[in-house]
């Protein structure tokens, strides 16, 4: 039975934070890109493809936050189990977890969407150059992927 | 194997030979051609050549171009392909030889040109059909208020003694129009006709004393007259002519179409002329880049090594008094690159010219990253089935696909596929269950950090192999002390930092690093003036380990990837699983994990495809790589819809 307790609130207020704050930089950076892309195949519509790989980049973040909050759920048994009591440090260093990602994932999901961007008029540009395109905005996704990698490892570490 | 090694070659022949010389280069494929008339070297005899320049046949080209590329386009337009996403990449080239081509040609250009005068009527006649229809639906559009009045228009004109004006209203001031109109006390009749769209149109009689009184009411107000100077009959009968027509015009508009469809049967035969065409320019355009006198033309360009002789051959069969000159590269010359590679290796030079071509004196990196590229992939996938689907795909494009580039990313996605089954089968699982039991080796969402461990692991051992490239490319150029000092002393750094974790190996490695950083303070500051500069200059240099520090750190992205795939597959086998144990609940749970694990392998796959391509061009390459270099580009023949082979050598 799911209690009011402090801990459990809290774990689940990251959860929800990890997915939202990436899904929303994801949901920016990904429209920026669809808008850029569109006026590109207006022009040209064979650019559909290498458009759309640079559109689809910045969504990555969006994806990490969801598995952030659903190992979250998973780890407290909100999912495939019963939940778990917590102490509310326990909820705390859930919370806390989650935010590498839920600001990481915020930030660089819209900094990698203007990336792609500028690649997108590359590509309009010089269409055989979609390669170099895709992996400046791969470089921000570095850090997206660097804050998804401490959030699973501060998961991971925190005994229920 | 790596950068071929290339050779310069001149050419020199008769003004005559000129075409056959050309079309010879052009079918082979053999050479690059440079711009004689740039370069330096030659300036000394250059300055006696003119620059070979056929402008008037090159404008002639370029007619021809416009002409068959406006046809095709309005053939698009109005009577466009339906074609599938493969549809590109499936298509069949229509194979001739080069001889039948010339033969053909003439008869494209003529349908080229019948196709043009077509369309020239058919978009005038089409133009002409938009401008009637334009007119009949304003028309259309004006008569419509009218429709109900039952009167001829040409009998609602003004009369000696009458006034009649028709116009209309906007719907909220037309009761205070009404009674400022009854206020004057003037003889008129005011009859409603429609009330449309927010209007009221009506008719209004005066009496001719009384019209300059009813002008000055209707003026206060924002109304619209509306006349029908030219217009007889009544209006119900008149809209009924505009409506017939326009289906006569539709109808009209029916037989264009018809004739549109009729010239699209020539489309196949556009594009093999819009082919032949490309090709005659690339050659026209070429022969800018020569040099000529009256009588003779010069050429120079870059070419293969290995390919001197097949050159030698074929000029001598295409004519007897071609002189070929060929010489090596000078020291330092930049020539072209030419990637070549094992077959097992050379479909991965795709991923190499995705970033740009190497010095022509560096490294061709692809065969050393090759291996690392594929296991990154499988550790960034990590699902056995995953992998089993991207070859299986891989396989079933090899058998249908013919574009020589598409073939090379089929390839890799073939060997990363069976890569990512490895890794799957040993690490991870089968679409996120483990139907096999546990993972081989162990289970990687469980224990992280091993897999951590792992990939960073990896990550050293790739750049260790970066710079074992450098330390061949600097032995190689007899550079044996930069060897010494900028690659062995950098391992032994960093091996005895590594060797610090290891207890039995702790003290051994305690001298190994300070010894070679001792080495490192010596040797780094060698290019530096004075004593004092050589020696900060050394120290500083030790500040590198952290760039080392931060290339091997960014391996845990393949951890993070290979996780990511792993929980999405959770995720969306636990949403499917809420929902059986219901028939409809089986059928919407079949459709999620469908739809799930499609999305999550489309998306991690290209995740894990530029990860691995990012951690060689950023990581690997840090180590040795020199860019800056220019791919190897042969006048050859270059077509997208007919597929040229060279016939025989008749032109002798």
């Amino acid at each position: 039975m799911l209690g009011l307790e402090s801990g459990l609130i809290l774990a689940i207020i990251g959860a929800a934070a990890a997915v939202l704050l990436a899904g929303i930089g994801s949901a920016i950076g990904v429209g920026t890109v669809g808008q850029a892309a569109a006026g590109v195949v207006s022009e040209d519509p064979d650019k559909f493809g290498s458009t759309l790989i640079l559109q689809a980049l910045p969504g990555t973040q969006g994806i990490y936050g969801l598995l952030v909050g659903f190992l979250i759920l998973q780890r407290i048994g909100l999912i495939g189990g019963s939940p778990v009591s917590l102490t509310v440090e326990q909820g705390w260093s859930f919370l806390f977890a989650a935010l590498p990602i839920a600001f990481g994932g915020l930030v660089s999901a819209i900094y990698q969407g203007k990336t792609a961007v500028s690649g997108v008029y590359l590509v309009a540009k010089r269409s055989e150059e979609s390669g170099k395109a895709i992996i400046f905005a791969v470089m921000v996704e570095t850090y997206a992927v660097l804050a998804l990698l401490m959030s699973i490892m501060m998961l991971f570490g925190i005994a229920v | 194997m790596g950068i071929a090694r290339m050779n310069k070659v001149y050419l020199l022949a008769h003004q005559a030979d000129k075409e056959h010389v050309l079309s010879a280069l052009q079918q082979s494929g053999l050479l690059e051609i440079s711009d004689i008339t740039g370069t330096e070297e030659a300036e000394g005899w250059v300055k006696s050549l003119a620059r070979d320049q056929e402008q008037e046949a090159l404008q002639e080209l370029e007619g021809k171009l416009a002409e068959v590329r406006f046809n095709l386009d309005f053939l698009n337009r109005y009577h466009p392909v339906k074609k599938g996403l493969l549809d590109d990449f499936l298509a069949e080239k229509k194979s001739i030889t080069a001889g039948e081509m010339e033969r053909l040609a003439a008869g494209w250009a003529d349908i080229s040109s019948k196709v043009f005068a077509a369309i020239k009527t058919i978009d005038e006649k089409l133009l002409q059909i938009r401008n009637e229809e334009t007119h009949l639906q304003n028309l259309q559009q004006q008569l419509l208020p009218w429709r109900r009045l039952p009167v001829p228009l040409e009998q609602l004109q003004s009369t000696p003694a009458v006034t009649i004006e028709l116009f209309a209203l906007p719907v909220n001031s037309a009761d205070k129009f009404r009674s400022e109109l009854a206020e004057t006390g003037a003889a008129y009749a005011l009859e409603q006709v429609e009330y449309l769209r927010g209007e009221i149109y009506f008719v209004l009689v005066a009496h001719h004393s009384d019209a300059e009184t009813v002008r000055n009411v209707l003026k206060r107000f924002d109304y619209v007259k509306h006349t029908f100077p030219e217009l007889t009959g009544l209006p119900e009968e008149l809209l009924a002519g505009v409506e017939e027509d326009l289906h006569k015009l539709a109808a009209k508009q029916e037989v264009v179409r018809q004739n549109i469809a009729e010239l699209a049967q020539y489309r196949e035969q556009l594009l093999y002329y819009l082919d032949y065409l490309t090709v005659l320019r690339e050659k026209r355009q070429a022969m800018e880049n020569l040099g000529r006198t009256a009588s003779t033309f010069v050429l120079e360009g870059w070419i293969r090594e290995a390919d001197v002789k097949k050159l030698k051959h074929l000029l001598a069969d295409v004519s007897d008094s071609v002189a070929v000159m060929v010489r090596e590269p000078e020291p330092g010359e930049a020539f072209p690159v030419l990637l070549e590679n094992k077959p097992l290796f050379a479909p991965f030079e795709f991923v190499t010219k995705l970033y740009g071509a190497p010095s022509p004196y560096g490294v061709d990196p692809t065969a050393a990253f090759t291996p690392f590229f594929v296991i990154f992939f499988g550790i960034a996938l990590t699902d056995a089935a995953y992998g089993l689907v991207l070859s299986l795909v891989a396989v079933l494009g090899l058998m249908k696909i013919k574009g020589e580039n598409m073939r090379r990313l089929l390839k890799i996605i073939f060997a990363c596929g069976l890569s990512t089954v490895v890794f799957g089968w040993l690490i991870g699982g089968w679409l996120g269950f483990q139907v096999l039991g546990a993972p081989l080796y162990f289970d990687s969402p469980s224990d992280p950090m091993r897999l951590l461990v792992y990939s960073l692991g990896l990550g050293n051992i790739d750049i260790f192999w970066g710079m074992k490239l450098k330390l061949i490319h600097l032995v190689r150029q007899r550079q044996y002390f930069a060897a010494f000092a900028d690659v062995i002393l950098w391992y032994g750094l960093i091996i005895g930092l590594l060797l610090l974790i290891v207890p039995a190996a702790a003290t051994f490695g305690k001298y190994l690093a300070i010894i070679s950083a001792v080495g490192l303070i010596l040797t780094q500051g060698r290019a530096q003036g004075s004593i004092m500069k050589k020696f900060f200059s050394g120290v500083l240099s030790l500040y590198n380990i952290t760039g080392y520090l931060s290339d091997i750190l960014s391996y845990s992205r393949l951890l993070a990837l290979g996780l990511a795939t792993g929980v999405v597959s959770l995720t969306v086998n636990t949403m499917a699983g809420l929902l059986k144990g219901h028939p409809i609940g089986y059928v919407a749970m079949l459709i999620i994990m469908a739809g799930g694990h499609v999305f999550n392998l489309a998306i991690n796959a290209l995740g894990a495809f530029i990860h691995s391509s990012r951690l060689q061009y950023i990581e690997f390459y840090n180590q040795f790589y020199e860019g800056g270099g220019k791919h190897f580009n042969p006048f050859r023949i270059q077509t997208r819809h007919i597929e040229i082979r060279p016939d025989g050598l008749q032109h002798k």
